[in-house]
């Protein structure tokens, strides 16, 4: 059943709140309203941007990721904002601005927006940030429980693909998800008790007035704070799945964003290193080289492959005949490729908007290896046309072989063991 | 944190009620504070007039075991049921699971949940819930395994263990083993784990340890209850930071049953002797664990007549074969400790990665509790739980025997005519074949 849209985007926007009031509750300062998370999504502007850069700085340096002196030594925002971008990508969140060296200010011609800000605040919620926030706060505040068991799952860094590991991966999962019922189950525990002691705290302190009053009456501030951050974890934890939906509809703004200038880089200059070193590449490279082609291809220009949906990026093909490489934009998984063309993925930097005067965008060069985006369409079409008989040809050819297997087996008798 | 426990059928009730009664006499045995605290608040509510009432809910189609267990709780005098705890119809189930669980699951389900839902609620904390029954009969198994389902539903982040007895090999009941097959195969997928006993194991250990000559179902229901509280009592963990553990189904299942292929948990305990012989026996852990150790590997329920022979082999030399008597490895073992001097126990054979399967090393595959407090009577006891080939054959042979009586559609109207068709034993007799073949090839 279809929910309104209204009644999509309250909801949407009562779980948000449910998360600022969580943030607000681990002590971090200038937690954004939800309407800015909203405004957020589509862009909002300066201002928008500017809060969030404020919320990431917080984050960052409650979880001890950036130190505060590192703040407080070096002056100017264009500075802290290096130093956040750093942290980010400490934490391995390695988008394109994080990387670039400018730091989010447009640097080599991205086009960086608050939503860039908010994908990063996504990525940070879903490394355990929040646990971290609410671990510490805890332990700030409360000085009576225990600390929670540290779980430790031992994953082995090397897994190679075969039925033992497959078999140990599933008994992991499991192992996981009983920790998770038995730390939830203990919060629940702890938030009950800690509403029970404030409760007697405060019974008491109605009746035993003046001198412990005033200790009590803090223990009391402090429990109540306590509960009130336990409570808002839980009822998070409980409408967390919400915001990512909502997280992955920010996700889709951003890849079918289309950039509308042209990079500072030429196509075939764009020679932009992944962290990883050019490993993913040429693993690529090398599933590519395997696949079956109906024509040989041209190579054309290099590009570097990005793993993660985050960015737009672009495919770039080369062929013998036409010769002109076809630039989408933001599709985010390769698709079979055409016996025509040889598809490359290409990285590039969306063009921050309001660029500075000393950096004047280039004009789109019409090179020779460019098509139109609708060329492009169609013959990716025609191209997935040819596929799917190929395909539909090799089928056909297996089940013969296959029958003819069966009729070749039909004379085996088979022992069991 | 308090374990509710839900006794169904007539098995279940019997069981649950020694239950009971070990853990309390354990408890009040003049045992140390903390231990006693913990094993009531985890068994027993205590009212305000001081009286220990067990947490528990009495499930059955007929009035009559329900009504002496009661009884016999009260006549006690250390504790007593609820008096409204219990649930009994008229009638009994025929010993057809398809009775128990198209017919009176459903329409009792409602009063069921509610006792279920009263017992929870009187907890501070549930640690998680335990259903005990045999698989054998109609209400046990059928009404059962409904009513493990409803608690499920309604409780789904909760730790459901469910303690089966398994019935004598030569026949209690015509159709225990289509009642046996429809339970396993329909637990499997809601359960969070499977205790098993079965009634010849049992029936043995009565025999040839406890020399007992007529032995009742009284005599093997008493030697269960002996081995699920030591498992159940408190105990000290790895994560329970050197208190006793509040979480004790949670970690037993997050020990040994993570995968969801593998959850049928077997029980040995060593020592079992005449409860007149103890005061004369001496026990030392080295000689206790070596035994314990070798039950483990030879599948020997009792600290007599162990093969000696079997030693843990090499992977690649493993014979994984349901005829021919073969090492048994283990997916996971719990060791528990109980008694005098338990820190000196050395255990380092029990982590020998020659016991276990090649894909999880010994570190995640042994735990071990500890408690300083003797159990039962005993001055040492250990218990380990284990997760292994151990019911391989068993579960195999109920299997094969339903199959070949299914083979010949006997008796299968009996269950048509209640809502249980061909497709649905077929169904079951499917997912036991995966467990089986699971545990045959873990090694």
């Amino acid at each position: 059943m279809r929910r309104s849209k209204a009644a999509v985007s309250v909801e949407v926007r009562q779980v948000i709140g449910a998360l600022c009031r969580l943030l607000a509750a681990t002590g971090l300062h200038a937690v954004p309203a939800p309407e800015t998370f909203r405004r957020a999504k589509f862009g909002g502007g300066l201002e928008v941007e500017d809060q969030f850069w404020q919320l990431l700085t917080s984050i960052l340096q409650s979880t001890g990721i950036v130190p505060c002196e590192a703040f407080n030594q070096l002056e100017g925002v264009s500075k802290h904002r290096k130093l956040v971008a750093a942290g980010l990508w400490q934490t391995g969140y390695h988008a394109d601005w994080v990387s670039g060296g400018e730091g989010g200010e447009g640097g080599q011609g991205g086009r960086f927006s608050s939503r860039d800000l908010l994908l990063a605040l996504g990525w940070l919620l879903a490394t355990g940030t929040l646990e971290k926030l609410l671990t510490h706060r805890v332990q700030q505040m409360d000085n009576i429980l225990l600390t929670p068991i540290p779980v430790n799952p031992q994953l082995s860094s090397e897994l190679q693909l075969h039925s033992a590991s497959l078999r140990k991966l599933q008994w992991l999962i499991g192992s996981l998800k009983y920790q998770g019922q038995i730390l939830l189950s203990m919060q629940e525990e702890r938030t009950r008790l800690l509403h029970a002691v404030l409760f007697a705290i405060l019974q008491t302190s109605v009746s035993s007035p003046d001198q412990s009053s005033t200790v009590l009456r803090e223990e009391c501030v402090c429990v109540q704070q306590l509960c009130d951050l336990l409570e808002a974890y839980l009822n998070w934890k409980q409408v967390e799945n919400v915001f990512w939906t909502w997280m992955d509809s920010v996700v889709d703004c951003h890849l079918t964003d289309p950039v509308v200038e042209k990079p500072t880089h030429a196509p075939n200059g764009i020679t932009r290193v992944c962290h990883h070193g050019n490993r993913g590449l040429e693993k690529f490279e090398d599933m590519i080289l395997r696949l079956p082609r109906g024509q040989k291809g041209q190579r054309r220009g290099r590009g570097d492959a990005e793993d993660r949906g985050e960015r737009g990026e672009r495919l770039q093909g080369g062929s013998d005949t036409s010769s002109l490489p076809p630039l989408l934009s933001s599709l985010p998984s390769l698709p079979t490729l055409p016996q025509v063309y040889r598809a490359k993925l290409q990285t590039e930097k969306p063009i921050k908007r309001g660029f500075r005067p000393a950096e004047v965008p280039h004009s789109w060069p019409e090179t020779p290896d460019e098509l139109p985006s609708s060329q492009a369409t169609q013959l990716l079409l025609h191209a997935e046309a040819l596929l799917l008989e190929r395909r539909d040809r090799q089928r056909l050819a297996n089940r013969i072989q296959l029958q003819e297997m069966v009729g070749k087996l039909d004379e085996l008798v088979l022992i069991p063991p | 944190m308090s374990v509710v426990t839900v006794q169904l059928g007539q098995c279940g009730n019997q069981v649950g009620h020694e239950l009971f009664d070990v853990v309390c006499a354990d408890a009040q045995d003049g045992q140390r504070k903390a231990y006693s605290t913990a094993s009531c608040e985890r068994f027993f509510h205590q009212t305000t007039h001081g009286d220990l009432v067990a947490r528990a809910v009495l499930v059955d189609m007929e009035p009559k075991v329900i009504n002496q267990s009661i009884s016999r709780a009260a006549k006690s005098g250390r504790w007593r049921y609820g008096e409204t705890s219990h649930f009994s119809q008229k009638q009994g189930s025929g010993n057809n699971w398809a009775n128990g669980y198209c017919v009176h699951g459903p329409r009792h389900r409602d009063m069921v949940e509610e006792l279920v839902r009263r017992e929870v609620e009187r907890c501070d904390r549930l640690a998680g819930l335990m259903a005990m029954m045999s698989v054998a009969g109609g209400t046990g198994s059928g009404v059962g395994t409904y009513v493990t389902q409803c608690l499920r539903d309604i409780y789904p982040s909760t730790f459901i263990l469910n303690h089966l007895t398994w019935p004598y090999g030569t026949g209690e009941v015509i159709v225990q083993n289509y009642n046996s097959v429809l339970t396993l195969a329909h637990l499997y997928k809601l359960s969070d784990a499977i205790m098993v006993h079965e009634n010849d194991t049992v029936h043995r250990i009565c025999s040839q340890l406890l020399n007992i000559k007529h032995i009742s179902f009284g005599d093997v229901n008493r030697v269960i209850a002996h081995q699920l509280g030591s498992v159940l009592q408190p105990a000290l963990t790895a994560d329970s930071h050197g208190v006793y553990s509040r979480n004790p189904l949670g970690e037993l299942v997050s020990s040994l049953a993570c995968h969801p292929e593998y959850k049928l948990l077997s029980v040995s305990t060593i020592p079992q002797m005449p409860s007149a012989s103890i005061a004369y026996s001496t026990f030392s852990w080295p000689g206790l664990l070596k035994h314990l150790r070798q039950m483990l590997i030879s599948n020997t329920k009792m600290e007599e007549g162990i093969d000696w022979q079997v030693r843990p082999t090499a992977g690649s030399e493993r014979t994984s074969s349901l005829t021919a008597p073969s090492f048994n490895t283990s997916l996971a073992n719990l060791l528990i400790l109980r008694g005098k001097d338990v820190y000196s126990a050395e255990t380092g054979a029990f982590e020998d990665p020659a016991l276990y399967t090649s894909w999880l090393s010994s570190q995640e595959a042994f735990n071990l509790w500890k408690s300083p407090v003797p159990f039962n009577k005993y001055e040492k006891s250990a218990t380990v739980v284990s997760n292994s080939q151990a019911l391989l054959r068993p579960l195999d042979n109920i299997v094969g025997k339903a199959w070949n009586m299914f083979a010949s559609r006997a008796y299968i109207h009996q269950y048509v005519k209640f809502g249980i068709s061909e497709e649905d034993f077929l169904d079951s007799f499917t997912s036991l074949e995966q467990v089986i073949s699971s545990y045959s090839q873990l090694c």
